[in-house]
């Protein structure tokens, strides 16, 4: 099984490295994280609309900071994945407001304390084939969601649908994942 | 505790990043007492995360990864500093994603005259997109509909309209379709925050003050 290379990707051992990286600061630990995360990231911040060489430059931002700030990552808070997704969104946000000069700027949204310690997780498995099973047209308005980063109302005028039923269908969507994600590991 | 919520699909939207910057300003601010909605919102990024795994990785140019190691030694390591930690007055009433930018306590904001019974503060560079209203005692609002999405969050004293009682803490999220008329219900003045989503037409000025109450 360790010829697989896929193998140090699990969100178990990449939770691992992420820790690790806090307490040893080691290159090649910041290299394996990279070599996962920067990929996605990018094609992440593609879809919300960053054009190449500014997604490539969130996404360095964003690993240098996961550099930085990976002492106070906390496993027991968040998988890597959150934790590290989460830095390229409140990245991302910042980088919408500069553009506009928005005096918004110092409003800070997304604060790490808002979030609850210690939540079970959700076994991401069971979402992603939860998801394949809802209704076309729920599976779009999530992955606009998610994936576009769209907002309700450009939801509504993309789809063509009022947008009480923008709101109906993803309450319907997320209610659905997470019944049946909700078997928790 | 607060009875009214945003609704799961603004929370969901919020844990996405991808409310617009007002509307997601005031979750924010409902979040910060609502443990119930950090809940929700927590569950909706886990949501989310899962999906993001499943993105096709995009290709990284040559150097880019060479261009970060070697930055990283002269870039410190640093603890992320809460603003939780900061000291904050007991009284501070101004939620607290809002005090770097608004300070502590309404009352020192600088209200503007509005209508009989009505004061508001719009706040900087938000498009005029977020604003506080401070409603008199009794005060009826005109009815009014809604042109697309809004979010109002009571930060002091009470309303109510059709849909209900809404105290401090609780959020209105309402359907475009909906048509209410709230009245400041109690002895003191109703202290609400507006989000409201861009409009794609700028219509002017006055029109945009008052489209959160009328129809326009």
């Amino acid at each position: 099984m360790d010829s697989e290379n896929s193998h140090s990707d699990t969100p178990d051992k990449l939770k691992q490295s992420l820790v690790d990286l806090g307490r040893y600061r080691d290159k090649q630990t910041f290299a394996i994280l990279y070599d996962f995360f920067a990929p996605r990231l990018k094609r992440h911040l593609m879809t919300k609309g960053a054009h190449g060489e500014m997604a490539e430059e969130l996404v360095q931002e964003t690993m240098l900071s996961v550099w930085r700030h990976c002492k106070s990552y906390d496993p027991r808070k968040s998988t890597a994945s959150t934790w590290i997704f989460r830095i390229a969104r409140n990245l991302w946000i910042d980088r919408l407001r500069k553009e506009k000069a928005d005096l918004m700027t110092p409003l800070d949204n997304y604060p790490e304390s808002h979030f609850e310690p210690a939540m079970a997780e959700f076994d991401s498995e069971k979402i992603k084939s939860a998801l394949k099973s809802l209704p076309q047209q729920q599976a779009q308005l999530v992955y606009k969601v998610y994936y576009e980063g769209k907002s309700h109302r450009e939801i509504s005028e993309d789809m063509d649908m009022p947008l009480g039923s923008v709101k109906s269908g993803l309450r319907l969507a997320f209610n659905k994942l997470r019944s049946q994600a909700g078997e928790l590991k | 505790m607060t009875t009214h919520h945003p609704d799961l699909s603004t929370l969901m939207s919020y844990s996405a990043g991808s409310l617009p910057d007002a509307i997601a300003t005031v979750v924010a601010a409902h979040l910060s007492v609502c443990s119930h909605c950090r809940q929700q919102v927590q569950e909706a990024e886990q949501v989310g995360i899962s999906l993001l795994e499943e993105l096709v990785p995009a290709t990284m140019s040559d150097h880019a990864k060479d261009d970060i190691l070697a930055l990283l030694d002269e870039t410190e390591q640093v603890p992320i500093i809460s603003r939780e930690e900061q000291y904050v007055p007991n009284d501070a009433d101004i939620p607290a994603p809002f005090r770097p930018l608004l300070g502590y306590y309404l009352d020192e904001l600088h209200w503007r005259y509005m209508a009989p019974g009505l004061k508001q503060f719009v706040l900087p560079a938000s498009g005029s997109n977020l604003r506080l209203l401070k409603i008199a005692p009794g005060t009826c609002m005109p009815s009014h509909g809604h042109t697309g999405s809004e979010l109002t969050m009571v930060l002091r004293g009470s309303y109510s309209d059709e849909l209900g009682r809404f105290c401090a803490g609780d959020v209105a999220d309402l359907d475009p379709d909906v048509q209410h008329q709230p009245v400041a219900d109690t002895g003191e003045h109703c202290i609400c925050l507006i989000a409201t989503d861009a409009p794609l037409r700028f219509n002017g000025l006055v029109p945009r003050l008052l489209q959160p109450f009328f129809q326009l």
